[in-house]
């Protein structure tokens, strides 16, 4: 009996590896053609599903007709998705090909959220492959078995395709060296389409092969695609059959844990990322120094030193906000701006500076809100004491979020930063003392330092805008220290900074223990503002907006986030019974930052202004 | 103090099965002007990026001030004393030329991981870095932005960033490649001055700047050490012109 669950496991886990060797398989075809992480890998492989279901609901084609035609619709649309929107970017860092990926996921999602609802769609198990067999161990589902084995079969015909055949052998020298094969005659633009339409319609195919055992639901791509982008960090991109073998070998190790130690089936994917990360930082087919340096950089401003400008304007800003609970506006609304507007900043000071993408900085906004909210509630610390517990909590999780991420360059560095976050929200879903779906509720406004009547909204007004510009000052000097020269140096050309004998490594890993801890101050003053601490800010969309903010705001200046965070927040509140149209809004917005508004709202502003701001 | 600043035993580096650098015994006396020439593809850049550890050696020992260096970190080397330029202009584009030097004297002189302090703190260097600055000419340049500053002097914008170190050895990796008569005649003049007290190694295709600056001469060719001695052997040696000019 005990046996029969522990195959029936391993049967699961090697399901579950299918759909990460499928989907990681898509993910290196494309990243070695357009040096892209796709984010919207996870979106085609639900769009798969729909597709499928689609094809049986109004066109009466069943399963075997949609194994064919959901890929190659969806290859289709990523066909198109790459001649309107990759493109204009090849020129650009990869880390600006994650950004719009990951609009377009945002998209794509809601889109199917607006349509669906969040709710599963059933899809039928085909006829041929109903019932099971006994195999005396355990009971075979056939259709599981078919999953696998298919699954394989299509990963060898792609491991075949690209490096045995003549087109593969094509391929792989468009990706050494683009402009040569170009020069043979061969229409490279039109390859980097077709693979990145070759990709996406594996990521559908794992959806199709996926429709009859998982629902067919518009988020069900949103969390594995993160499961697999840890296995991609695991594996590594270089080589095909190299994720193959980690996506299967992983969802074995998934299912053993299920049998063997449930609580944790849902981190050990992370776990054994952060091991070998440990044991070897570079990743097990990682490259030394030798590897370009992959960062976003700000777009130039047009003036230089010039930063009192910048002060000088937030100077007047502030004083506009301290005159603010003269007036009418809702002040929880702006309390909520100002955390939103710190932690991005804080946000901004990894990437606008230190050239850092983390796509993980909720992991400190939402975990400073639950320590912060339960040393106040359950341990009875004052404010100010449970604030101190949320940022030296934060500082501590950066020093060890740091040691494991920072020594990866660019979009690993992002996949790995996201990957730890995730890590901590399963842990936070099971942790007793965040209440799991509940979180953290009614936190008790008890005076500050003894005097301070947090449950007055007019002292707590005044107390967030005391830390929001404590906060920002804190990230100004930082900017303009000698620390922040060093840190410039690092982001305009590291190569040179290590010949002049800078540790680089260790310069970033301070900028990413400071933002981590600023993160957190601005989780931890957001307890007392919304007054609960819950799973919301630490899940990856939170994440996704902390880098939506800056980006819109403006990377690599000082107002930014502030503007920034001013109109993605009240595009929230204002737009909120829309639902989920606010998420495709989002996504948009993303698109359009990364096409055409890189500078943001306030890197455009600086530049008509030519000041620095 | 040794006769060599940097011994190199047995340098080999491969690229996938393609040997780069293979067997090179290098060795840069102490004091000198050492060149190092060959036609492209020779592995001259391959055995800067090997001595200054930006890569690692597959097999082979460099040893500097008779030290063992072969495993040792690039930052390690550049702390040692050993600094490097690089072939395609190495500024901080978004830096003023003043911030540029300021950055390396920065790094010698501590202090570099405050950030709690204003970054005025810095202008203790100010001094030094116009010196620098003058030295190689670039004393109207300060506060012009790296980025907007023509190719030559960028150069000696480098030169000057990297003397900011007070290296006891320098290795410039074509230094002279792309500029005009009058800034090649400007910047031998600041190696020949620099040269005087600190040992250079240097990677340079104009043979006329070669034959003036260097005491010795190394030909590379396909990765191996093909001769090696002052101008006049070099020029005579058969090999060598073969190598150069297919004869």
């Amino acid at each position: 009996m005990a046996l029969n669950a522990l195959f029936s496991q391993l049967l699961i886990g090697l399901i579950n590896g299918s759909f990460y060797a499928l989907l990681s398989l898509g993910l290196a075809v494309i990243f070695g053609m357009l040096n892209i992480i796709n984010f919207a890998h996870g979106a085609f492989y639900m769009i798969g599903a729909f597709a499928a279901y689609f094809l049986m609901a109004s066109a009466g084609i069943g399963y075997w007709g949609a194994l064919i035609l959901a890929p190659v619709m969806v290859g289709l649309a990523g066909m198109a998705t790459e001649r309107l929107l990759l493109r204009r970017l090849a020129k650009m860092d990869h880390l600006y090909g994650l950004l719009m990926t990951f609009g377009l996921a945002l998209v794509l999602q809601g889109v199917f959220q607006v349509a669906f609802g969040s709710s599963g769609l059933p899809y039928p198990i085909p006829e041929a492959l109903t019932g099971g067999v006994n195999l005396g161990f355990m009971f075979l589902p056939l259709y599981r078995g078919w999953v696998v084995v298919f699954s394989l079969v299509a990963c060898i015909a792609t491991w075949y395709l690209i490096e045995r055949t003549r087109l593969g052998a094509y391929l792989r020298a468009a990706t050494e060296n683009p402009s040569l094969v170009r020069a043979f005659g061969i229409n490279v633009p039109l390859m980097i389409t077709v693979t990145y339409g070759f990709g996406v319609a594996l990521a559908a195919l794992a959806g199709v092969l996926s429709a009859p055992i998982n629902s067919v639901r518009p988020l069900m791509g949103a969390d594995l695609i993160i499961v697999v982008f840890a296995v991609v960090v695991i594996g590594g991109m270089g080589s095909i059959l190299g994720s193959v073998i980690t996506g299967f070998a992983v969802g074995v190790v998934e299912g053993l844990t299920k049998y063997f130690y449930p609580e944790a089936s849902s981190t050990v994917i992370f776990v054994l990322m952060v091991l070998i990360l440990l044991v070897k930082p570079t990743g097990l087919t990682g490259r030394g120094i030798e590897a370009t340096q992959s960062a976003v950089a700000p777009e130039p401003a047009s003036a230089q030193g010039r930063e009192r400008v910048a002060l000088m304007v937030f100077g007047v800003v502030v004083i506009g906000l301290a005159l603010l609970p003269l007036t009418s506006v809702y002040p929880y609304f702006i309390m909520q701006i100002l955390c939103f507007a710190l932690v991005a900043g804080a946000f901004n000071l990894l990437i606008g500076h230190g050239g850092l993408l983390s796509f993980g900085h909720a992991m400190f906004f939402g975990s400073a809100g639950y320590i912060t909210a339960h040393a106040v509630k359950v341990w009875g610390l004052p404010p100010e004491l449970g604030i101190l517990a949320g940022v030296a909590a934060c500082a501590g999780l950066a020093a060890l979020a740091g040691a494991i991420s920072i020594r990866r360059q660019g979009i690993y560095f992002a996949m790995i930063t996201l990957a730890i976050s995730q890590m901590l929200y399963f842990v936070y879903l099971r942790a007793p003392f965040t209440n799991g779906e509940d979180g953290i509720q009614s936190i008790p406004k008890d005076r500050m330092f003894g005097v301070l009547d947090l449950a007055d909204t007019t002292v707590l007004y005044y107390v967030v805008l005391a830390g929001f510009i404590l906060g920002t000052l804190a990230i100004y000097r930082t900017i303009n220290s000698p620390f922040g020269q060093v840190l410039k140096s690092i982001r305009e050309n590291e190569p040179r900074a290590i010949s002049l004998g800078y540790r680089t490594t260790l310069y970033k890993y301070v900028a990413f223990i400071l933002s981590g801890t600023l993160a957190g101050f601005a989780g931890s003053l957001k307890v007392f503002v919304v007054q609960n601490a819950s799973l919301t800010d630490v899940h990856w969309s939170m994440s996704g907006e902390i880098v939506l903010i800056t980006l819109l705001g403006g990377l690599g200046t000082l107002l930014g986030p502030l503007a920034g965070a001013f109109v993605i927040i009240s595009s929230q509140h204002h737009l909120a019974e829309f639902g989920q149209w606010v998420t495709v809004l989002q996504g948009a917005i993303f698109i359009a930052c990364v096409v055409a508004f890189r500078r943001g709202i306030v890197g455009e502003l600086a530049k008509v202004l030519k000041i620095s701001l | 103090m040794s006769e060599y600043l940097v011994e190199t035993e047995n340098l080999c580096k491969e690229f996938k099965g393609f040997a780069a650098v293979s067997n090179v015994t290098l060795k840069v006396r102490t004091g000198s002007i050492h060149a190092l020439i060959g036609p492209n593809g020779a592995g001259k850049t391959t055995c800067f990026n090997l001595l200054t550890k930006f890569l690692k050696p597959t097999a082979g020992t460099i040893r500097y001030r008779g030290q063992d260096i072969t495993d040792l970190p690039p930052t390690d080397v550049a702390r040692r004393g050993m600094v490097r330029s690089f072939q395609i202009s190495a500024v901080f584009p978004g830096m003023t030329a003043l911030e540029n030097v300021k950055l390396a004297l920065q790094r010698a002189r501590g202090g570099s991981f405050d950030f709690w302090r204003s970054r005025s703190a810095l202008r203790a260097y100010d001094t030094r870095a116009r010196e620098l600055l003058d030295d190689v000419g670039l004393g109207d340049f300060a506060g012009t932005m790296a980025a907007e500053m023509p190719y030559g002097r960028k150069r000696a914008l480098e030169i000057a960033t990297t003397l900011a170190l007070d290296p006891d050895m320098l290795l410039l990796d074509e230094p002279m490649a792309g500029m005009a008569h009058e800034e090649i005649d400007r910047i031998s003049a600041l190696i020949r001055r620099i040269g005087k007290n600190r040992t250079i190694l240097m990677v340079e295709h104009n043979l006329n700047v070669v034959a003036d600056l260097s005491d010795e001469i190394t030909v590379l060719a396909r990765g191996e050490i093909l001769a090696q001695g002052s101008y006049r052997d070099i020029a005579d040696h058969p090999g060598v012109r073969e190598a150069y000019l297919g004869v």
